[in-house]
């Protein structure tokens, strides 16, 4: 059987890699330092397959098709297409029989998400994983969660899904080791009249109730101010399913930073499994 | 409310070489596009605050990226958005 052995929660800012070399260097040692030890424990965990959840920027989806949550069962995934990616591999091997699992454990349990034979992760995916350095890239199952275009799924909803994705590693009957990353938040605000805008205070709210755990004060927190704290904010729906896949029992905080730089309250977060 | 034929020419400007050649002829990529007479209007007058409440924040963003407006310039257009919307609740206040 396979082993849900690490959920872990990081940032992505975009400016992270577009505007590495312009940063403070300050900044560079702050985003290495915290990218290393997110790396670090991630690596300690010997994942044979990561289950990566991020928003997708207008990458694969537009407004004719736009799923709510779409799993990639591709054995192969493109590598990002922004300019600013680059560097980071071309091509990102997938795991096309856990992924296929995934989807029919949540179709045979009234989920339905879309399923994507071909993906390109863009810099959501991609930035966390190419900062971690990791000495071996686990195969990535991706999964798209909108964070982007309301309708969303709601918080409520996305513990669901954190607690399908617990129980469909359970019963996946190869023997791996599996691991959940959630990308992106905290908040931001991008595009928007309150463009570069951090909410500091929110999001050390948030942290303080996903350090406790209990899900009612975190779905009442997120209800009541994610929509106000930046559009960027809902991708915070991403360490929601990582929250609940690890059973609600709470995080341990590797860092916060707000940084007006990249413009986002950026985060690193490990769960007790 | 969310223009479609606007955001779908802010996507398609994502393709590689779209955007230098939306910069070379702006009026060659628009006119592949049914925009509506406003949305062109704001199009050629750069007005970051009519387009805005048009097409998801991140398209904006990068529509005007495509089209050349530095990332600051961008920042200063929203933000005076943002005081226009302060002044205006004042105001109802």
């Amino acid at each position: 059987m396979a082993e849900f052995v690490g959920a872990f929660a990081s940032s992505h800012a975009p400016l992270i890699a577009r505007d590495w070399e312009k940063l403070p260097a300050a900044s560079r040692e702050i985003l290495t330092a915290d990218f290393t030890e997110l790396g670090r424990r991630l690596a300690a965990t010997r994942a044979d397959v990561l289950i990566e959840l991020s928003a997708d920027h207008w990458t694969n989806f537009f407004l004719d098709n736009l799923p709510n949550v779409c799993i990639g069962v591709g054995a192969q995934h493109d590598g990002p297409p922004e300019p600013f990616m680059k560097d980071f591999q071309r091509s990102i091997p997938g795991d096309a029989a856990f992924a296929q699992h995934l989807a029919k454990t949540a179709l045979d349990e009234d989920f339905e998400p879309s399923i994507s034979h071909h993906l390109a992760l863009d810099h959501g995916f991609c930035i966390p994983l190419a900062k971690m350095a990791l000495p071996r890239l686990p195969r990535i199952v991706p999964v798209v969660v909108n964070n982007l275009e309301p309708p969303m799924p709601s918080i409520k909803r996305c513990l669901a899904w954190g607690k399908l994705l617990a129980r469909a590693i359970a019963s996946y009957p190869e023997k791996i080791r599996v691991a959940i990353l959630a990308s992106g938040g905290l908040s931001h605000s991008i595009g928007e009249p309150t463009m570069g805008a951090i909410d500091e205070r929110f999001d050390r709210d948030c942290i303080r109730a996903f350090e406790q755990g209990a899900e009612a004060p975190l779905v009442e927190l997120l209800d009541a101010r994610m929509e106000a704290a930046g559009n960027g904010t809902h991708e915070v729906r991403n360490w929601v399913i990582a929250h609940a896949a690890a059973s609600s029992r709470g995080f341990d905080l590797i860092d916060y930073r707000v940084m007006p730089e990249v413009y986002v309250g950026c985060g690193w977060a490990s769960w007790q499994i | 409310m969310t223009d479609y034929w606007l955001s779908k020419m802010c996507y398609d400007l994502q393709r590689p070489g779209a955007g230098a050649e939306y910069r070379a002829d702006r009026e060659k990529v628009l006119a592949r596009y049914p925009l509506s007479p406003e949305v062109l209007v704001a199009i050629r007058a750069d007005d970051v605050a009519a387009l805005a409440p048009r097409v998801n924040a991140y398209l904006l963003r990068f529509y005007f990226g495509a089209a050349g407006m530095t990332d600051d310039l961008f920042v200063e257009k929203l933000h005076a958005m943002q005081k226009d919307i302060a002044g205006k609740e004042l105001g109802h206040g």
